[in-house]
C-alpha cells in the first residue's frame, strides 16, 4: 500500500535542516522516488506527460483520426465520469457540429488554429454567449450573456471547442467548490474529497480527462490550489496579461483568468492563445506576448544539467508549523529534483508573508461588496417581485446569493464604511505595498521562488464548511502572489497518503512580472525529468485515460 | 489524511493569533480579539442589520444569528493589521503591472442589443419595470 513516496529519512528530519540564506540547499541523501502511483500501471519507466494538444493536432493533420471521432470519444468519457465528478454545470450542445466544421477545414486543407479540435472547459464565471453563465449562483441561474469573454473568443478563434461550463464556488468566493449553488464537484483522486476551489470544476475536468485544458480564474489561489489538489498543472498569469473582459468581477484588483492542463506544455499553449492586450479591459497590459509555446523541448535534446545557473528561492515561511509534514516533504523533494537539474536552491524569507492573508481578505471582500452590487434583479438575473424598489433589491439578492457571498459582502461593506476605510482597506493596501516590495527584493536575488501551493492535500467534503477562518487559512500559500500581481505555475510534484491511490501535491513556482516564459520553461523541464510518477487519477485506471 | 492546518499568524507585536482547528480555535481567537478591540481601536463591532440595509440584502433573523459570530470572528482577525507599523508606506491600489489604457469617451453601439433585452426580468418596451420608489420607508 502506498506510503509517502520520499525517502523515509526526510520524514524524520525536521524542516529546520534548511541552511540560512546564501548557502546551498543540500539534500545529502539522494531522493528516493518510488513506483508510479497508479492502480493500473506497473510500468516503472513511466513516461512524463505529453502535450495532448500537439498529439491531437498531429493526429488530425495526418488524418489518423477526425475531430468528430475525438469529440465522440471525449463525450463518452464525460458521460461515464460525470456522475461521479460533477464538474460541469452545463454541457455544450454544439460540440459535434463544431467538430464537423474542423473536419471540413482539414478536408479543404485550410489552416488550423493551434487549438483545433481541443476540448476546453470554461469556468462558469467566464461569459459564454451561447451557454448559460451562472457564476455558480442562483442569482444568475439562467442568465445568457450577450457576449463571449475575450478569453473565450480567443479560444474559439484558435479552433478550440468549448465543451461546457465548469462548477465553481459562487462568484469565485471559496476554496473547495462546495460554495456552488448547484452541485458539489468531487476530486477525481478520491470522490469523498473536494477538488479545491474556486475553480474546482475546471481542475477536476482536466484531471479526469473530461477535457484537454480548461480556463479558470485566480483571485487568491483559485487556479493554483485546485491544480495542486487535483494533480494537474495550473497557471496564474501576471495581472493584466490576460483580458478580464467577460470575467464576472469578484475583486477587480486581484482577479485574473488562468489555465489548467495535464502538462506544462498544454497549459502554455492555452496561455498563448488567450494572452495579450484587449482594448475592452482597461487593466490589460500592452506588454509584448512572447511565444509561450517555443520552449517545450523534448527531453532527449536536454543536456545533463538543463537548468544550470538558475537561482531558486525556497520561501522559508511556507514550510513553518501548520503545513502538513508530508507536503513539506514533497516540496523538499521537489527542491532536490531542481538541484539535480542544475539549479541553486537557497532559502529566502519574505518578511510580510503572514500579513498577506488578512490583507487579502479585507481587499477581496471590500471589492466584492462593490462588484456584486450590480446583481440587483433589475437588468438581468433572477428577480423577486416586491412593491418597493429597496425590497426588490433586498429580496432578490437575499434569495439569489448563498451564505458565503452574503457574508463577504457584509464584511466588505463594514470595512468600507465611513470611518473604517482607513483602519481596514487603506491598511490592507499598505500591506500590499510591503508584499510587493518583499517579492521584488527576493526576485532580484532569485530567478524563481518556490513553495507549496497549499498547506495540505485535498480536504474531505464538508470538512471546512462551517469554519470560514479555517478555510481562509488554507489560502496562505497563494494570496501574496495575487497581491503582488505576479505569475505563478503549479505542477504536481509528489503524493501524500490518502484516498485509494494517494493524493497529489503541487509545487508552486513564482516568477517576476510577465516572466511566464521562464516559469513554463522551468516547469516543463521539471515535469519531463521527474521520474517515477504518473499523475493520472484512479478513476481513469480502467483504460479510458488518454 | 494529512495533519490539520495549524497556522501561526504573526503580528509585529508579541501577540499572536493562533489558528487551531475547530474547538480550541475560537477560544484562542476570542481571547485575542477582545484585547484587539479594547486596546487598539475605537471601532465598533459590526452591526449586522445596519450593514444588511446598506448592502441591500434582506437577511432573515435566523441568518443574522448565524452570520453574526462568524463575521465578528473574521473582522476581529482583520483587526491584527491595526498592530502593524505602516507609517510612511504608500497604499497600492493594485499591482503595478498593467498599463494605463483609457480609451476615448466616444459611445459605440453594441451589436447584440436583443440579447441584453432578453435578459431583463421585467421589461415593457422601452422601459425596465421596477416597483415605485418611495421617499421614506
Amino acid at each position: 500500500m502506498l506510503s509517502t513516496v520520499q525517502n523515509p529519512r526526510f520524514l524524520l528530519r525536521q524542516c529546520r535542516h534548511f541552511p540560512p540564506k546564501r548557502r546551498r540547499f543540500h539534500s545529502s541523501t539522494p531522493l528516493f522516488l518510488s513506483q508510479p502511483q497508479t492502480l493500473a500501471s506497473t510500468d516503472l519507466s513511466s513516461s512524463p506527460p505529453q502535450s495532448q494538444i500537439l498529439t491531437i493536432r498531429d493526429n488530425l493533420l495526418n488524418r489518423r483520426t477526425t475531430a468528430v471521432e475525438l469529440a465522440q470519444l471525449a463525450l463518452t468519457r464525460l458521460r461515464i465520469t460525470e456522475p461521479q465528478i460533477h464538474s460541469f454545470i452545463s454541457v455544450s450542445e454544439t460540440v459535434l457540429r463544431e467538430a464537423e466544421e474542423i473536419d471540413g477545414k482539414i478536408a479543404r486543407n485550410e489552416e488550423l488554429g493551434p487549438l483545433a479540435g481541443v476540448f476546453v472547459g470554461v469556468k462558469d464565471n467566464i461569459c459564454t454567449a451561447d451557454m448559460p453563465s451562472t457564476g455558480g449562483s442562483r442569482i444568475l441561474e439562467n442568465y445568457r450573456p450577450p457576449f463571449d469573454a475575450t478569453a473565450v473568443k480567443r479560444v474559439k478563434d484558435c479552433g478550440g471547442i468549448v465543451v461546457g461550463k465548469t462548477n465553481l464556488d459562487e462568484f469565485g468566493m471559496g476554496s473547495t467548490t462546495e460554495g456552488s449553488a448547484f452541485q458539489v464537484t468531487a476530486n477525481p483522486w478520491d470522490v469523498s474529497r473536494v477538488p479545491g476551489g474556486s475553480s474546482g470544476g475546471s481542475a477536476a475536468a482536466v484531471s479526469a480527462r473530461q477535457c484537454v485544458v480548461s480556463l479558470g480564474s485566480d483571485t487568491g489561489g483559485s487556479v493554483r490550489q485546485p491544480a495542486s489538489f487535483c494533480g494537474v498543472v495550473g497557471l496564474k498569469p501576471t495581472y493584466g496579461r490576460v483580458s478580464r473582459f467577460g470575467l464576472m468581477a469578484y475583486a477587480s484588483s486581484l482577479d485574473v483568468i488562468g489555465c489548467f492542463g495535464s502538462s506544462v506544455a498544454d497549459t502554455g499553449i492555452l496561455l498563448h492563445a488567450i494572452a495579450g492586450y484587449d482594448r475592452l479591459d482597461s487593466t490589460s497590459s500592452k506588454h509584448e506576448v512572447p511565444n509561450y509555446t517555443s520552449q517545450f523541448m523534448s527531453i532527449s535534446s536536454l543536456e545533463s544539467k538543463p537548468l544550470k545557473g538558475l537561482r531558486v528561492g525556497l520561501i522559508r515561511e511556507t514550510l513553518d508549523d501548520g503545513v502538513d509534514k508530508a507536503v513539506v516533504s514533497s516540496i523538499v523533494g521537489a527542491a532536490s529534483h531542481l538541484e539535480e537539474l542544475g539549479c541553486t536552491v537557497t532559502e529566502v524569507s519574505l518578511p510580510s508573508f503572514s500579513l498577506g492573508l488578512p490583507a487579502y481578505y479585507i481587499l477581496a471582500s471590500s471589492e466584492s461588496s462593490s462588484n456584486l452590487s450590480r446583481y440587483d434583479g433589475v437588468r438581468y438575473g433572477s428577480q423577486v417581485g416586491a412593491d418597493r424598489l429597496n425590497s426588490l433589491y433586498g429580496d432578490s439578492r437575499a434569495k439569489g446569493f448563498g451564505p458565503e457571498v452574503k457574508m463577504r459582502i457584509l464584511m466588505g461593506t463594514y470595512a468600507l464604511s465611513a470611518g473604517y476605510y482607513d483602519a481596514y482597506y487603506k491598511r490592507a493596501q499598505q500591506v500590499r505595498t510591503l508584499v510587493q516590495k518583499s517579492f521584488k527584493a527576493a526576485l532580484n536575488e532569485n530567478d524563481i521562488l518556490i513553495s507549496p501551493a497549499a498547506p495540505s492535500p485535498a480536504y474531505s467534503i464538508g470538512e471546512k464548511k462551517n469554519d470560514p477562518l479555517a478555510m481562509y487559512a488554507g489560502d496562505i500559500m497563494t494570496v501574496n502572489v495575487n497581491l503582488a500581481g505576479l505569475p505563478a505555475l503549479v505542477l504536481p510534484c509528489g503524493f501524500v497518503e490518502g484516498g485509494p491511490a494517494g493524493l497529489p501535491v503541487g509545487l508552486q513556482m513564482i516568477g517576476a512580472a510577465f516572466d511566464e516564459e521562464k516559469l513554463l520553461k522551468v516547469g516543463h523541464i521539471f515535469e519531463q525529468m521527474l521520474k517515477g510518477y504518473k499523475f493520472i487519477p484512479p478513476l481513469l485506471a480502467d483504460g479510458i485515460a488518454c | 489524511m494529512g495533519s490539520r492546518a495549524l497556522l501561526l499568524l504573526k503580528a509585529t507585536t508579541a501577540e499572536t493569533l493562533l489558528f487551531t482547528s475547530k474547538s480550541t480555535f475560537s477560544k484562542a481567537l476570542i481571547r485575542n480579539s477582545t484585547r484587539s478591540f479594547s486596546t487598539r481601536s475605537a471601532l465598533l463591532p459590526p452591526d449586522l442589520p445596519r450593514l444588511a440595509e446598506t448592502a441591500r440584502i434582506s437577511l432573515t433573523p435566523h441568518e443574522v444569528e448565524e452570520f453574526a459570530p462568524k463575521i465578528r470572528q473574521v473582522i476581529d482577525w482583520f483587526g491584527q493589521l491595526q498592530a502593524v507599523d505602516l507609517q510612511s508606506i504608500e497604499p497600492s491600489i493594485r499591482a503595478d503591472t498593467e498599463g494605463d489604457n483609457l480609451r476615448d469617451d466616444s459611445p459605440e453601439t453594441f451589436e447584440n442589443r436583443e440579447a441584453i433585452i432578453a435578459a431583463i426580468p421585467s421589461y415593457e418596451e422601452p422601459y425596465l419595470k421596477v416597483p415605485k420608489v418611495l421617499n421614506k420607508d
